[in-house]
């Protein structure tokens, strides 16, 4: 019965113009969305094939310039001598640590235009290192792109509540419902049926569009782990597509009228997609209110003018920490010029820790708040999830700062050995280099997991509850 | 009998439970924006200001040393935030908040404050702005979308015409309708706004902001006009109110959140942007070439032997590693003026395109407007920047001119806190409104236009008013 019901209803669809419309509509977002995304992704490759291609012309400039002195025997000064772990280390063979797009990355810019996905790192403090940021307009940050994920969390349920708000109240107006219902057919069946095939349209034609789209961009299917994000991603399209469908739905048995069920469902929307996560934002950064930045910057600059005035007091002490690096010649120790300032950046360090501590603890807690509020809103959990399959979320976005931070501290501990026995560089082959890890697949399963869930539970309840009701529904009147 | 229709109009809808929620929520919201702006505001500007003075201190403060030395230790601008910011964060949160401001380069202002925050802040921002662009023309749709279609569904516009009621009479007392009903939630905001401005300032404060602030006023009140006259030009059109709805609430959707991507995508695309390991390369090459610097100071030798008519450099009376150095910062100054201003002026064609787009949708010349005169758009934070970078050439010049007048070849000069005593304080002023609607006058254009073509449209619409 439902399948005849499901082939009919599809019939009398497929005769509308709504239907081609909204196909319409669909494609040319879908596609355009698809496009900014696979345009972006492109930049950021570039970007960071720039940056492999300046490290290694620099490397290849210095490592001539070794060759030079060493053949020449010349004299150069420690600022330029390719040679000098202490020059090397802070400006002319740096490397950067660079986190490259995921292969499902167009699917959502997320928060990667804003976040920089690579940081020359220096033995400079990593606060410094990691305030590099991105060149880009902020009038196009304000704005946001109009990206898949756009697409998906915005247009995709305004286009659901287009082709269902009047399922009923359609036939009910035209006085169809009536005769429909004088069939051998319960009204149950015959709104499922309804429903059910515009879910099968819908998420048919989102999913093939976004693939096609994406396969056209260039994006490898086949890639490693590609599968398992995918399949992430489509749970993620076909719940939140059914908590519109099942909202949809459970105005319609209200029984009120066409106009009322589109006002009601858009009110329903703009709840959801732009009240809650902007009212979000504002509770969460009214009540854990970030200070701004220029407080740590004043709290780093009284720290090293501090430590700068210690300056060889420290250095005595940093010995006393690490006797390993401590020649046997005390005076010929005291007087390295460039211990003292690592004596001193270690110092600064250890002196901004609890000032930068109330930044990451303030971001955790606004996190949180965030972190259990979002099931307030399907739309904040539908960016999300995406984000995540992207790997353009925060997330993984902060991995990346973690793995920075211990390559930085990596970085350090290979020159300092270096720069307090003054040891000459001979060539640029042993530098430590940064590889990003990819968090592990059960990590973001288990986190896009809950989301799904936070979306599923919601539906459930909606769709029961739009059953229950159906047994109230007013037919006749 | 304008008013009469009026005053139906307006009890309907104070009698409509709908309304009046919605009327409550806008308001609401409108509060909790300007108060968490007012909050935020206070916040931010007092840190700022303090750290302004702080670091205006620890340069003060210096011992005696080099005045190289002290260059190089320099000093930070902090941005101040405008007043009407608290209405209009603008791209605030998408800019640095500050910068070092030492010898040989210029830092770009770093620190967004937008990476401080969660990911959720890309939904957008609930400001007072945000509340008046994007949530208020909704509430118009949504009380007007029913003046003519609702009466035509229920067989009353029959009624009405047949009473000999003219045509322009009801548009007009139509129109004077839902005007009453959205200044019963507009000047409520306002009020709330202009009380969160008298909070923050004192009355000198207040009397600069004032020309700013009425004509965001006006602004707000134009675009306003516009969405209400379509609103009621569609509703005259359109067959059922259900079809009216539809329009409108389409064209809300598309004018307050598609264009505004699209129309940035479009710009950047026109015009794009370069990748900063892109720029930074391209200005390194720049800085560090060496046959330019050693041209200049050859150039600069020359004329100094010139001008004191001696044979050395030697015998010139004056220090050379101060020239040298300000000739120095002259070139990298050059350096700067042309990779910096490539990148302001691509962003700046970017948002004029973006302006041009206000052809389309209404909300882009607003937004571009509102940001603008709350002192939050990009060329207010360019000229802060430009500001910021002058204050830092007048340090190097002042520190390197002393060098050549007072150091002796051959010893190490050492200048004391009067040295750091002459350089003046940093203080930047917020440039005037006309300013800032001259580099705007595109977007002002569009919007009077839109209004125009908007209540020409309405009345047009309602002179072809058909019964059925």
């Amino acid at each position: 019965m439902l399948v005849s019901m499901v082939r009919h209803e599809w019939r009398s669809l497929v005769g509308e113009a709504a239907l081609w419309i909204v196909v319409a509509l669909f494609t040319i977002a879908l596609g355009y969305g698809a496009l900014t995304g696979v345009r972006w992704v492109q930049f950021q490759r570039n970007a960071i094939a720039d940056t492999q291609q300046e490290e290694a012309e620099r490397f290849r400039r210095h490592e001539g310039e070794i060759a030079r002195i060493n053949r020449e025997n010349a004299t150069v000064s420690a600022f330029s001598d390719p040679r000098n772990p202490d020059a090397v280390s802070r400006s002319l063979g740096t490397r950067y640590a660079v986190l490259p797009p995921t292969p499902l990355a167009p699917v959502a810019v997320g928060q990667s235009d804003l976040l920089r996905s690579y940081f020359r790192v220096t033995t400079d403090a990593s606060e410094i290192v990691l305030a590099a940021t991105e060149l880009e307009n902020p009038h196009r940050l304000l704005a946001g792109r109009f990206d898949l994920a756009f697409v998906l969390v915005y247009l995709y349920p305004l286009l659901i509540i287009g082709m269902t708000y009047n399922v009923l109240s359609a036939e009910k107006e035209q006085g169809t419902l009536v005769l429909a219902l004088s069939q051998p057919v319960s009204l149950r069946t015959f709104v499922l049926a309804k429903i059910l095939t515009r879910v099968i349209i819908f998420l048919a034609l989102v999913i093939l569009l976004t693939l096609v789209a994406l396969a056209m961009g260039g994006v490898d299917l086949g890639a490693p782990d590609v599968l398992s994000h995918l399949i992430l991603w489509a749970d993620a399209v076909a719940l939140y597509g059914l908590f519109w469908f099942g909202m949809a739905a459970l105005v319609a048995t209200l029984g009120k009228s066409s106009a009322s069920n589109a006002m009601m469902l858009v009110g329903v929307w703009i709840a959801c997609v732009v009240l809650i996560p902007s009212l979000l934002s504002m509770a969460a950064t009214s009540l854990y209110p970030m200070p701004s930045r220029v407080e740590m910057i004043q709290a780093m600059r009284v720290a090293s003018d501090e430590a700068n005035e210690e300056g060889s007091r420290l250095l005595a002490r940093y010995y006393e920490d690490h006797p390993e690096l401590a020649s046997d010649d005390t005076q010929q120790a005291m007087n390295n010029f460039n211990m003292v300032r690592v004596a001193v950046t270690t110092e600064v360090d250890r002196r901004v820790q609890p000032v930068l501590r109330r930044y990451t603890e303030q971001l955790e807690a606004q996190q949180q708040i965030v972190a259990y509020a979002r099931f307030l809103s399907p739309a904040i959990l539908m960016q999300d999830i995406l984000n995540d399959v992207a790997g353009t979320g925060t997330w993984r976005h902060r991995e990346f700062l973690r793995q920075v931070e211990a390559y930085h501290q990596r970085w350090r501990n290979y020159f300092v050995p270096l720069i307090s026995q003054k040891r000459l560089l001979v060539d640029y082959s042993g530098l430590p280099q940064f590889a990003f890890e990819e968090e592990d697949l059960g990590i973001v399963g288990r986190r896009v997991t809950i989301s799904l869930a936070g979306l599923a539970i919601p539906t459930t309840v909606i769709a029961a509850m739009a059953f229950l009701s159906l047994r109230r529904f007013p037919v006749t009147q | 009998m304008v008013r009469t229709i009026a005053r139906k109009e307006l009890l309907e809808m104070l009698r409509d439970g709908r309304f009046r929620g919605l009327a409550i929520l806008v308001v609401a919201l409108s509060a909790a924006s300007f108060a968490a702006g007012w909050k935020h505001y206070t916040d931010v500007q007092r840190q700022h200001v303090e750290a302004q003075r702080a670091t205006r201190a620890q340069w003060l403060n210096q011992p005696a040393k080099n005045p190289h030395s002290a260059a190089h230790y320099g000093m930070y601008a902090f941005k101040p935030k405008s007043r009407l910011s608290m209405v209009d964060t603008g791209i605030d949160p998408y800019v640095g908040v500050a910068a070092w401001l030492e010898a040989h380069k210029q830092n770009e202002f770093r620190y967004r404050p937008a990476q401080d925050r969660t990911a959720i802040q890309r939904f957008g921002e609930l400001t007072a702005a945000e509340g008046f662009i994007v949530i208020l023309p909704l509430f118009i749709v949504l009380v007007s979308f029913a003046t003519f279609a609702g009466e035509r569904e229920q067989g009353t516009l029959r009624q009405l015409l047949s009473l000999g009621v003219t045509r322009r009479d009801l548009f007009a007392g139509k129109a004077l309708g839902v005007g009453i009903a959205l200044a019963l939630v507009v000047v409520p905001a306002t009020l709330l706004g202009v009380v969160a401005l008298a909070f923050t300032s004192d009355f000198a404060g207040l009397r600069d902001d004032l020309p700013r602030a009425a004509w965001l006023t006006a602004v707000y009140l134009l675009y306003f006009i516009a969405f209400a006259a379509i609103s009621i030009g569609v509703s005259a059109r359109a067959r059922s109110s259900r079809t009216a709805l539809v329009i409108l609430l389409g064209f809300w959707f598309v004018n307050s959140l598609i264009v505004t991507r699209a129309a940035a995508d479009i710009a950047a695309w026109l015009h794009p942007t370069p990748s900063a390991v892109e720029f930074q390369k391209a200005m390194d090459e720049d800085l560090t070439d060496t046959e330019e610097m050693q041209v200049r100071l050859d150039r600069r030798r020359q004329q100094l032997m010139q001008k004191y008519n001696v044979q050395s450099i030697d015998a010139v009376p004056i220090n050379f590693s101060g020239i040298s150095l300000q000739e120095g910062e002259e070139h990298g100054n050059e350096v700067f003026d042309q990779h910096y201003g490539r990148i302001f002026d691509t962003y700046e064609r970017q948002n004029h395109t973006f302006q041009l787009a206000g052809i389309v949708a209404p909300m882009l010349p607003v937004r571009s407007l509102s940001m603008a005169l709350a002192g939050t758009d990009l060329v207010h934070h360019r000229d802060f920047v430009r500001g910021a970078e002058l204050y830092r050439r007048d340090i190097q010049r002042m520190m390197n001119a002393d060098i050549a007048q007072n150091a002796k070849p051959g010893t190490a000069y050492v200048a004391g806190p009067e040295l750091w005593a002459k350089v003046p304080e940093f203080d930047y002023e917020l440039p005037g409104a006309a300013w800032a609607l001259e580099r705007n006058h595109i977007s002002l254009l569009l919007l009077v236009a839109w209004c125009a073509v908007a209540v020409w449209f309405a009345f047009h619409a309602t002179r072809q008013l058909t019964v059925d």
